[in-house]
């Protein structure tokens, strides 16, 4: 009898795992086909596309690296990704803080007020933010693209802050009063030093939705010059679409640092994704 | 005394919150504003000036068919959407959290579509659906491939159904796993002691608990399909014609290509708005309605 379940239960088991293997190929189908043909020539790509390349070419490379303005686009992402993630913590911290520490109407009032603003949809906002990004001259302007991510991000990040500091004891604030700190030395000295795992999962969180967003910069940037990764990747498609060779290599060019970032931070990253995620 | 520390506090408190309020006025809550008035309006995009019309872009809504296809293609679309990375998000955490190795890999490797665009990863499914495809038809003979996966709205529709579902499926993974992982295992010893096969534990043990999760998942399915923009954007740009159009594509076409009637598109907008809340309120009222019950 016992033998028998133990039997039943590794059948199971080596089927969920013929599973998992079919799943995990179908899953990096799309990255390997991407990669393996981009080491194609265009007539290597039509012969055989699921085979080795014969004579593997970093031409694609070149030519994509060119066509898109790879260097500029990249210092473009992340000067982008990096001034709007810093707005928002420094934005969303100490207002966060405040929230949680002060006890009045008024603090419960700006807080309902921010959490509500979640619902709001992107969509329902893009036209008339558009007007504003023009009145302010905003357009092709990255540090001006960064402030409206800052707007649209920070309500989430006030409520991920308030919820953690909630959680720290307010005596240590009160003990650095007594030692004669201004709210402003608690907060930099005392506080924001605690915060920190809240702050990672703010930035990592804010982080990826800042560099892989397309249609808020879509909207904002029609200068080349100051086209992110995904806009420069989006006009080679429209201008070379059947040069797929140097496509699929503009595909994995704007791919790699994410991916590096992710296989060095893979453990950070999935636990600030998920808590970030249960408590949003 | 005690209304003037109130009232110390407040400033204070308005002093940390001023750069944070600030941005959100500017860059959120004003233009979801002022978006209800233009949605008023027979604004242009070009003309300085322009009229109050009342309710009239409502009404105009009403006869444009466009509009309805892109509303009746976005239900659809959120149906199977919802349904689909759901179900294939919970298999996956299930199958992945029975394994006694390569956990932390396969987790990993689940979630890689997470980190890179839509952007990127739809133009990769490009070349899957309008290449890969058909040299498989050819050369293997696998003839059920051979539709055009991105040019006929009848298999373009599952065409973007897989690549959404590729993208969101590993973090919908992830949320599961942690409600897994939260399930107390002698619990699930217990079950097993009283008989139960390794589906009755999951469905009568197991499957309660994790509701709080799912609650998470359908929500955030449900915002992020009714607004989707990337995948299609990629594979179909809502084509032909206008068969593939969600709402928020039709929304963009209509403000930022060709004619530029800001007004109508904001009174588009509004209604995807609404429709929006109104979903996700009703699910969280239910789902969290069933945590509470048990």
């Amino acid at each position: 009898m016992r033998r028998r379940t133990y039997r039943h239960v590794s059948v199971g088991y080596v089927l969920v795992d013929v599973f998992l293997v079919l799943a995990l190929l179908l899953w990096l189908f799309p990255l390997y086909m991407a990669l393996l043909n981009s080491f194609k020539t265009n007539g290597e790509l039509f012969t055989n596309i699921l085979a080795f390349s014969e004579h593997p070419t970093f031409d694609n490379y070149v030519r994509a690296y060119q066509k898109m303005q790879y260097g500029r686009s990249l210092l473009n992402t992340v000067f982008l990704t990096a001034l709007g993630v810093f707005l928002i913590v420094a934005f969303s911290s100490v207002a966060g803080w405040a929230l949680c520490r002060t006890k009045t109407k008024l603090s419960n009032i700006i807080l309902k007020f921010f959490i509500f603003s979640m619902l709001i949809p992107f969509s329902a906002i893009m036209i008339p933010l558009y007007k504003i990004v023009t009145a302010f001259h905003f357009r092709n302007s990255l540090a001006g693209l960064s402030l409206i991510y800052a707007g649209l991000g920070v309500s989430m990040a006030i409520f991920l802050y308030h919820g953690f500091v909630k959680g720290i004891p307010y005596e240590i604030e009160e003990a650095a009063l007594v030692d004669g700190c201004n709210k402003f030395q608690v907060f930099f000295h005392v506080v924001f030093p605690l915060l920190k795992p809240i702050t990672a999962t703010v930035v990592i969180t804010n982080a990826l939705w800042i560099w892989n967003d397309f249609l808020l910069p879509l909207i904002v940037l029609s200068d080349r010059k100051t086209y992110t990764l995904l806009l420069s990747t989006n006009t080679l498609f429209g201008q070379y679409s059947n040069d797929w060779t140097s496509i699929l290599s503009a595909l994995i060019l704007s791919a790699l640092p994410v991916i590096i970032f992710y296989l060095f931070f893979q453990k950070k990253i999935l636990a600030g994704i998920t808590s970030g995620a249960l408590k949003g | 005394m005690n209304r003037e520390m109130q009232r110390k506090a407040n400033l204070m408190l308005l002093l940390f919150c001023l750069p944070a309020l600030t941005v959100y006025i500017i860059f959120k809550l004003f233009p979801a504003i002022s978006g209800f008035y233009y949605s008023l309006t027979n604004w242009n995009g070009l003309n300085p000036t322009f009229d109050f019309v009342g309710f009239a872009n409502y009404q105009k809504m009403a006869s444009d068919s466009d509009f309805w296809r892109s509303l009746g293609f976005t239900a659809k679309y959120v149906a199977a959407f919802v349904v689909m990375a759901n179900v294939m998000a919970l298999i996956l955490a299930v199958a992945i959290e029975s394994r006694r190795h390569l956990r932390g890999a396969l987790r990993t490797i689940f979630y890689m579509p997470n980190m890179i665009s839509m952007v990127i990863g739809g133009y990769m499914w490009m070349f899957i659906f309008t290449k890969v495809v058909y040299y498989l038809a050819d050369n293997w003979h696998w003839t059920f491939l051979d539709h055009s996966w991105t040019g006929d709205p009848n298999y373009s529709f599952w065409s973007i159904l897989i690549v959404s579902c590729w993208g969101a499926v590993g973090y919908l993974m992830i949320i599961y796993i942690a409600g897994l992982q939260g399930v107390p295992s002698d619990l699930k010893e217990a079950s097993k002691l009283d008989g139960c096969n390794s589906f009755q534990t999951f469905w009568y043990v197991v499957r309660p608990l994790i509701r709080p999760a799912a609650t998470i998942c359908v929500f955030w399915t449900l915002n992020s399909g009714f607004q989707v923009f990337d995948v299609i954007y990629t594979l179909t740009g809502g084509g032909p014609g206008t068969a593939t159009q969600s709402v928020a594509i039709n929304i963009y076409e209509e403000a930022f290509k060709g004619n530029t009637r800001f007004g109508y598109s904001t009174a588009k907008s509004m209604v995807l708005f609404l429709i929006v809340l109104l979903v996700t309120l009703v699910q969280l009222s239910i789902m969290q309605k069933q945590e509470e019950d048990l």
